[in-house]
């Protein structure tokens, strides 16, 4: 069997939902989300067992596993752990070679990446230990306006006048939600308000990066249109499309890493290079 | 510590432990003790008065909350766990001090040493804070005159213009080898991990005999030195060659400089305090010796100066000197002159050198763990991947 040949996994456990993709030479075969749960290891040997049976494709028939999200490092039966900094990189850059930027918004942090020309990361910043601006924050929120997530986006876009809302913490947030209830605010209102801090507060720290465009929005709250017209706005420009589910990317860029490496590899060589202790 | 093996594996509230009971010993023989706070303290005038000095910062998380019935929770690290240390009896060191000195440098220490300045006697030195004006300098001068008039009185001593000579020599060799050692680190590999040097040096700082501390370092720089040769190295030349920059280089507050060389990176070279940048300037005693130690402390950088232009300088240099992949630049939170500054070292590190460049922004707590290891790992995949582009 040659290198490009057969079938290499990736598998991305996040806080909220855990995922996997199967490539082969060509690209995609098969990707499955399920959410994580509280043992991210159980999730993430349960999403890979998902994947398989819908590629139908045996375990030994993967060459490499290459795992990422918060849960990489929780999966024994993974070759390598890799960050969804990299792996996210790698994924939309495969689907779109014209993306220069991306973001990713996942179930608690959001992130902004930059890209040089050949695709590997240029710069990368991440939201400080804070809900703020996550999929996290976003469910609260839903909660506090009882509706379910979905209904939550759509009400968003259907708004007259959205509420300012000043509050980044996610417990004051909830109850300034709550304030505006009181004060007779329309649940679109408040939700498109909801929308718009968050994408002001993404937008300002992916502007921090120098220069961001040609941006592709990915993870699970790309899903989320009404955010997506918020940042669009925010950023002054549209996302540029991706031609898959945007919450796989991450699952998708552990693959091609997978596959990258096992090419890699057989062209590696050994050189003496003296003794060392700590690797 | 061992200095041929070069291994440091006590924890700094060991080492300060040990140290309390050789400083009570010393004090018993009549010793005086001087503790000090932060890298513009003029020590050779201390030790001019025979005084053993003493670092007194806080590096830890446990005594944070007991400073925080009395400083605001947003505040700097370092702040509180300084004023905390000296006000729960957790500091085995700050009781034996006879007095204490500060400067002027930051908003938080400033204001903390008012309250701190009821535990102890206290002297706060004036810094002035826009060093290239040529007023400054006078000024400064002026101030290590008083810092000399202080300790005469408090220590009920006489500061000789030999004894200031003397100081002033043992300061310089002390210097040379510790830029030596941390030159050592050019190597490529390393003879010696960040962590391991950030620990040994930290450790053997805690001395009472500084004759006895020339000869420490003189041994670790012999070892160094035998490894390149033997080609003896820390690690594999894989490793992400990094240059750290800003605060969080010293035991105790060291959890990501850890995260750093867990992940796969290792640290080379360190500019600021704790760093080879300080080891730099030495003092050429000429006629008055304490001109010549206020201008030498004076260039002292540090993100309260306005504007601090060498510390950029510093960094672009030390970038090609130590053949750096990546930069890391953390800053404690709430120390908003670091943290402005870092976009100018962003400026220094993308846009003249294009490397990868990391800004931290954390504390002592080990709640961030987590999303560091993520930015971190991140840092180093993005270098590797990064290489040969």
């Amino acid at each position: 069997m040659t290198a490009v040949n057969g079938f290499y996994a990736g598998i991305d456990v996040g806080s909220l939902t855990a995922k996997s993709v199967i490539i082969d030479h060509s690209g995609i075969v098969a990707a499955k989300i399920i959410r994580t749960g509280a043992v991210p290891q159980k999730a993430g040997e349960a999403v890979f067992q998902k994947v398989l049976d819908r590629a139908h494709c045996r375990r030994e028939e993967i060459r490499r596993i290459v795992a990422t999200g918060y849960g990489r490092i929780s999966l024994p039966f993974a070759d390598k752990a890799l960050t969804e900094i990299s792996c996210h990189a790698k994924g939309v850059r495969f689907l779109n070679p014209d993306v220069a930027s991306l973001i990713d918004i996942g179930g608690q942090d959001s992130k902004a990446i930059t890209l040089n020309k050949d695709g590997s990361v240029a710069d990368f910043i991440m939201n400080d230990r804070c809900a703020a601006g996550t999929g996290r924050f976003l469910e609260i929120m839903a909660g506090a306006l009882e509706v379910n997530i979905d209904d939550f986006s759509r009400l968003s876009v259907r708004t007259g006048e959205p509420c300012q809302i000043n509050s980044t913490c996610i417990v004051f947030a909830e109850s300034e939600v709550i304030s505006l209830l009181a004060a007779g605010n329309s649940r679109s209102d408040i939700a498109a308000g909801l929308h718009q801090s968050i994408a002001r507060r993404v937008g300002t720290m992916a502007r921090r990066l120098k220069p961001f465009k040609n941006t592709a929005f990915v993870g699970g709250v790309a899903k989320n249109q009404g955010l997506c017209r918020a940042l669009e706005n925010v950023l002054g420009a549209g996302f540029m499309p991706i031609d898959a589910d945007v919450q796989i990317t991450g699952a998708l860029g552990a693959a091609i890493f997978a596959k990258e490496q096992v090419l890699q590899e057989q062209k590696n060589e050994c050189h003496d290079v003296g003794t060392y202790k700590n690797d | 510590m061992n200095v041929m093996t070069l291994e440091h594996t006590r924890t700094i509230d060991e080492v300060k432990t040990s140290f309390a009971l050789a400083l009570e010993m010393a004090k018993d023989e009549g010793h005086k003790v001087v503790g000090c706070l932060c890298s513009y303290f003029p020590r050779e005038v201390a030790w001019a008065a025979g005084a053993i000095t003493v670092g007194l910062c806080g590096t830890t998380q446990g005594p944070i909350e007991a400073a925080e019935q009395v400083l605001p929770a947003d505040q700097c690290p370092m702040v509180k766990a300084t004023y905390g240390r000296a006000i729960n009896n957790t500091c085995p060191i700050f009781p034996l001090a006879d007095c204490i000195v500060g400067e002027t440098t930051c908003d938080g220490r400033k204001k903390m040493y008012e309250v701190l300045g009821r535990e102890k006697s206290m002297h706060v030195m004036d810094l002035p804070q826009k060093p290239e004006n040529p007023a400054a300098l006078r000024y400064w001068i002026d101030e290590v005159h008083r810092l000399k008039g202080f300790l005469e009185a408090q220590l009920d001593c006489r500061i000789t213009h030999d004894a200031l000579l003397a100081a002033i020599e043992q300061g310089n060799r002390e210097r040379v080898l510790l830029k030596r050692i941390h030159q050592c680190r050019k190597s490529h590999p390393v003879p010696i991990m960040g962590l391991d040097l950030v620990a040994l040096s930290t450790s053997m700082s805690y001395t009472i005999d500084r004759k006895h501390y020339l000869k420490e370092l003189e041994s670790v720089l012999e070892e160094l030195r035998r490894r390149i040769a033997a080609k003896q190295f820390a690690c594999s030349a894989d490793r992400p060659r990094i240059l750290w920059t800003g605060l969080g280089n010293s035991l105790g507050c060291d959890k990501v400089l850890r995260l750093v060389e867990q992940s796969g990176g290792v640290v080379v070279c360190q500019e600021g305090c704790g760093g080879v940048t300080r080891m730099d300037d030495q003092i050429d005693p000429g006629d008055d010796p304490i001109e010549a130690i206020a201008r030498r402390y004076l260039k002292v950088t540090c993100a309260s100066m306005s504007p601090n232009n060498t510390r950029f300088e510093q960094i672009d240099r030390l970038i090609t000197e130590y053949k750096i992949q990546g930069v890391i630049d953390l800053a404690w939170q709430s120390c908003h002159a670091f943290n402005i500054e870092s976009f100018r070292v962003r400026e220094v590190v993308k846009e003249k050198h294009g490397l990868p460049y990391l800004h931290i922004v954390t504390d002592y707590s080990q709640s961030d763990v987590g999303q560091l290891k993520v930015r971190i790992e991140g840092f180093i995949e993005q270098i590797k991947f990064g290489l040969g582009r």
